[in-house]
């Protein structure tokens, strides 16, 4: 009759540390595979909770801000008289300086046929102070609004703009859908 | 010794903690926070000089509508449309008949036997007791039926998507378009820049058409001639300002203009040759950057403005 080997402890060691080893190896993979494939996230302005207070140009850690006024064309009347344009006192309607609500003259206007005017963003000028989005808000359709920029934002663990935002417009959203312009992106009930 | 020093160093390094984290706490707070040189403050604009104001609210009428969009007042009753519903009211607040709607309403109009329902892009026909007579559908897929009025058998119909004033007979039969242009080079046709495109009858039976865009009130006659407008553009009180004002209008019993405007609301009263007269409810009534109320006038001149935040009909009268 033949003893069949008995399991030493050693072997029983050893078993063990293989499994251990594996199910460690199994836990990192997967790991690695859900960081790989998970979702990431970007952080993005709502514009129907943004009240315009204009600390975006100032509170970011870039500068100039990485937030820039974007312009819905569909919504916009291109309107002679611009209230994200012109200041509430211009003396004249036109391109004159002292007219202009923006600080930096981010925004272009371009005539189209009487009495329409388009009205350009130059993202390189925008500091994301807002003032045109109050203005187009306050006296016009609110076709103007702002938006955190990606390819300019750091994407910080906290934003800076976040944590002093008065309205809590800010928040984390995935980034796969990193923009919420208007006349797409509508308000939610 | 030693321990009293690790102690004394710990208390020191716990106030600053705490010292660090108050300052931090209270900088952050929203209304502790430094000026801000962007800041664009449009609250002068929205305050009135009190000797301006003429009118004050007497009552309001509390309306069961999610949604409501428009008014209109005939032989002491008001109609008020909104979600896809008709509401007959009585002056007092007492719901008299209520319609279901088979789309969402955009307007409003009643004449002595017919009620005018307007949808975006049909128009429905009721006669004084609510039961439909007809609907009118030959509208292009761009109308945006926004203000309905009639005389004399002729209906005018606003169409803000298309720019133009609609002429119908009676039967619902096309009678001709007025598009607002002129050969005068100081009026431009209809400038349209959103949904708000009202016109009326004056109590002598002359039809006032708003052009938003321009800030103006044109009066045509029903052949569609410019006969006459006056404009009021200016950020000030006098006038009208942003892309689309005045909003909605009524008039009167003495030809007066009633106004109300969208972005800063407010509503003011015109005198029939334009002149600025008075106003009659300031911003500070409304809800920031709220919708311009709908307007309607009873044979004293009360004014009822239908207050789309708030969900009622609030009455102003003279002081």
């Amino acid at each position: 009759m033949e003893n069949k080997p008995k399991n030493s402890r050693r072997d029983f060691i050893r078993s063990g540390t293989r499994i251990s080893m594996l199910v460690t190896l199994g836990a990192v993979g997967a790991f690695a595979a859900k960081n790989l494939t998970a979702e990431k996230y970007v952080w993005q302005i709502d514009p129907f909770k943004c009240t315009q207070c204009g600390r975006c140009a100032t509170s970011c850690v870039m500068t100039p801000s990485a937030v820039k006024c974007v312009h819905a064309y569909n919504l916009c009347g291109y309107c002679d008289l611009c209230g994200g344009y012109l200041k509430p006192d211009a003396n004249k309607r036109s391109t004159a300086a002292e007219n202009q609500l923006c600080p930096t003259a981010a925004i272009q206007r371009r005539f189209i046929e009487e009495p329409y005017f388009e009205y350009v963003i130059n993202e390189d000028l925008c500091i994301g102070c807002a003032k045109c989005v109050k203005g187009c808000t306050s006296f016009g359709n609110g076709s103007l609004h702002i938006q955190i920029i990606q390819n300019r934002c750091l994407n910080c663990n906290e934003c800076s703009i976040a944590r002093l935002c008065p309205s809590q417009a800010i928040a984390r959203q995935k980034a796969s859908k990193p923009y919420n312009v208007k006349g797409s992106f509508t308000k939610s009930t | 010794m030693k321990n009293k020093g690790i102690v004394i160093f710990l208390i020191v390094l716990a106030v600053v903690i705490v010292g660090v984290i108050a300052i931090d706490f209270n900088s952050t707070k929203p209304d502790q926070q430094p000026a801000n040189p962007y800041e664009y403050n449009i609250d002068s604009f929205t305050r009135v000089d009190t000797a301006l104001i003429k009118y004050r609210e007497s009552r309001n009428l509390k309306i069961n509508l999610e949604e409501p969009v428009g008014i209109a007042l005939h032989e002491n009753r008001l109609f008020v449309v909104g979600d896809q519903k008709l509401q007959i009211i009585e002056p007092t607040g007492r719901l008299v008949q209520e319609v279901n709607l088979d789309q969402k309403p955009t307007c409003v109009y009643v004449s002595d036997k017919n009620i005018f329902i307007g949808y975006r892009k049909s128009l429905l026909l009721l006669n004084r007791e609510g039961v439909k007579i007809a609907d009118w559908n030959s509208f292009a897929d761009s109308t945006v039926i926004t203000s309905i009025a009639e005389q004399s058998g002729i209906v005018f119909v606003a169409d803000a998507g298309k720019r133009i004033v609609r002429k119908f007979n009676i039967e619902g039969n096309p009678m001709g378009e007025i598009e607002g242009k002129s050969g005068n080079d100081q009026i431009h046709g209809f400038i349209i820049p959103s949904p708000y495109f009202a016109l009326a009858f004056n109590p002598s039976g002359e039809l006032w058409v708003v052009n938003p865009g321009k800030h103006t009130l044109e009066n045509y006659t029903v052949d569609g001639k410019l006969r006459t407008w006056w404009e009021a553009t200016s950020i000030k009180i006098e006038g009208f300002s942003g892309c689309c004002n005045p909003a909605h209008f009524a008039f009167l019993p003495d030809g007066s203009f009633v106004t109300s405007e969208k972005g800063v609301v407010r509503i003011k009263t015109y005198k029939p040759s334009g002149e600025f007269a008075n106003v009659v409810a300031t911003p500070s009534k409304f809800k920031v950057e709220g919708h311009a109320p709908d307007l309607a006038v009873d044979d004293q001149g009360t004014i009822y403005a239908l207050d789309l935040d708030k969900k009622m009909i609030r009455l102003f009268v003279k002081k």
